[in-house]
């Protein structure tokens, strides 16, 4: 594939009332135009991910209208958690087969101060079955829970061994500008944390944000400090937990379609972005893919695997867990880190000498997988 | 499609659908076998007995009124999973479990709802 990534722009996550989920979407584009040295007015294509607090029918029409440019093409797309890197994944196909020469990929959204925690809870609670799971009154902590409880009885464990997934997040979030949390955390702050839907607590869960993010992708590179889109690779196996294959949630398909097209294997990548909603998620997420043995991921954790001089260096922005999650926005910051690193861009949280990085996110519960490997320019 | 007449229409039964070409097993309405693709399969009512695989005690509700609840996921003997709600404080993962139904849902509807199974 010849797809370039040649900007990023990530907004400061966190409670900042104030700017709507489009005013966030510019702010987070203007970044990432400047970053790739693109013209608003050379953009052909405009890819918008959906904000729960300003749903819309058109939300790449109204974004380009407000931000003031008039694309040849130009639509919204939906994955859940997944969609800001599959609107990268459709960026790069449409720029590799000539279709795009530059697509503004765009996120943002005012979730924190633009609806109160029950409309938030309720509105993502839908991801649950209509009418198999939502009248029993879950909630996405609750299906995340359900899993972690699973998990935890599957491999003999405590809720202790997933409590250093939160506290490695919250130790890279200390080193980085933007984070909605930087205080350092203890697997007991992670433990006395008050319950949301046991065995997850507060600290298990990532917080709800205000924030936005965007991509350039582009069919050349427009300076030294573009990137090469290697591969993408998506998996979509079921909507619904009731649906789920236990084991088998699309991570394992996603990632080796993404290593395949970018002819790489996992020894290859130095650095990792890894969709960590939950300290649930982010351990499935890296036993699928089989990075650390089952029931382990945790245990990785406190050994220190997922420092910045770790085995597998991952989300040295603090995750979602930490630097935040502002919807569609959320999941794209993770890459934006990823894409820093391999700029050599990230002073003292610097992964030496990285070359290879690989993101995954999924949307739902476990639902839609994509993959992205991203490998630093010659 | 016709909507199944099962617990979500008010009738307390558990429907796990059997796919008549490849013998797969799901629980969710489909209109297609994900396995072979087949679109000839039929309903059998679940015996509503299994291993619960999961539980959780749900503090942060959708609606604060609702006050907490607790959920599990149990795997029928039939090879589904289902969630359902709890009625049994000591239910946990590894035990036997069996479903009733209880107007626990929202607006009082008929939801199914597990229990440690008692000593047959």
């Amino acid at each position: 594939m010849t797809a370039s990534l040649t900007g990023v722009g990530v907004t400061g996550f966190g409670r900042q009332p104030g700017p709507d989920s489009v005013e966030w979407q510019i702010t987070a584009a203007t970044l990432a135009l400047a970053d790739a040295g693109v013209d608003p007015d050379a953009v052909d294509t405009v890819i918008t991910g959906y904000s729960t607090v300003a749903s819309h029918l058109m939300p790449a029409d109204l974004f380009a209208e407000r931000f003031g440019i008039r694309p040849a093409v130009a639509f919204g797309m939906s994955a859940g958690g997944a969609t800001g890197l599959a609107m990268l994944a459709q960026a790069a196909r449409l720029v590799s087969t000539g279709a795009a020469r530059h697509v503004l990929v765009v996120a943002g959204e005012d979730r924190a101060s633009g609806q109160t925690r029950e409309a938030s809870t309720r509105v993502l609670a839908q991801v649950g079955h209509a009418a198999y799971e939502v009248p029993l009154g879950g909630t996405v902590p609750a299906y995340y829970a359900l899993l972690a409880s699973r998990y935890l009885w599957t491999y003999g464990l405590g809720p202790e061994a997933l409590a250093s997934l939160p506290v490695q997040m919250r130790a890279h979030a200390a080193r980085k500008l933007g984070a909605q949390f930087q205080k350092p955390i203890t697997v007991e702050d992670v433990l006395t944390s008050r319950p949301v839907a046991e065995p997850l607590r507060l600290l298990d869960c990532c917080p709800v944000s205000d924030g936005g993010a965007a991509f350039v992708v582009s069919a050349a590179p427009t300076g030294e400090r573009s990137l090469e889109i290697a591969g993408t690779g998506q998996a979509h196996r079921h909507q619904h937990l009731s649906a789920m294959e236990p084991g088998s949630s699309g991570a394992s398909l996603a990632a080796p379609r993404a290593l395949a097209e970018a002819d790489l294997s996992w020894e290859a990548v130095d650095v990792f972005g890894i969709y960590d909603s939950f300290s649930i998620t982010v351990a499935m997420l890296l036993e699928e893919l089989a990075l650390t043995p089952p029931g382990r991921a945790g245990a990785y954790a406190r050994a220190g695997a997922f420092e910045v001089d770790g085995r597998y260096p991952m989300n040295t922005h603090g995750g979602l867990l930490s630097y935040g999650h502002c919807g569609v926005g959320g999941g794209m910051a993770h890459l934006a880190e990823v894409a820093s690193q391999l700029r050599h861009e990230r002073g003292v949280s610097q992964v030496g000498g990285c070359e290879v990085g690989y993101v995954h996110a999924d949307g739902g519960v476990l639902s839609a997988h994509v993959g992205v490997v991203l490998r630093r320019g010659l | 499609m016709e909507r199944r007449t099962d617990w979500t229409a008010g009738v307390p039964v558990l429907l796990v659908t059997s796919c008549g070409r490849c013998g797969n097993h799901w629980y969710l309405p489909r209109a297609h076998c994900p396995v072979c693709g087949s679109d000839e399969f039929s309903d059998v009512p679940s015996s509503g007995g299994g291993l619960c695989v999961a539980v959780t005690r749900v503090h942060v509700t959708a609606r604060e009124e609702d006050g907490p609840v607790s959920l599990a996921l149990v795997e029928l003997d039939e090879g589904p999973v289902v969630m359902g709600r709890v009625h049994d404080d000591g239910l946990a993962p590894g035990d036997r479990a069996a479903v009733e139904f209880r107007p626990d849902g929202h607006d009082g509807v008929l939801v199914p709802s597990f229990a440690q199974e008692g000593p047959s």
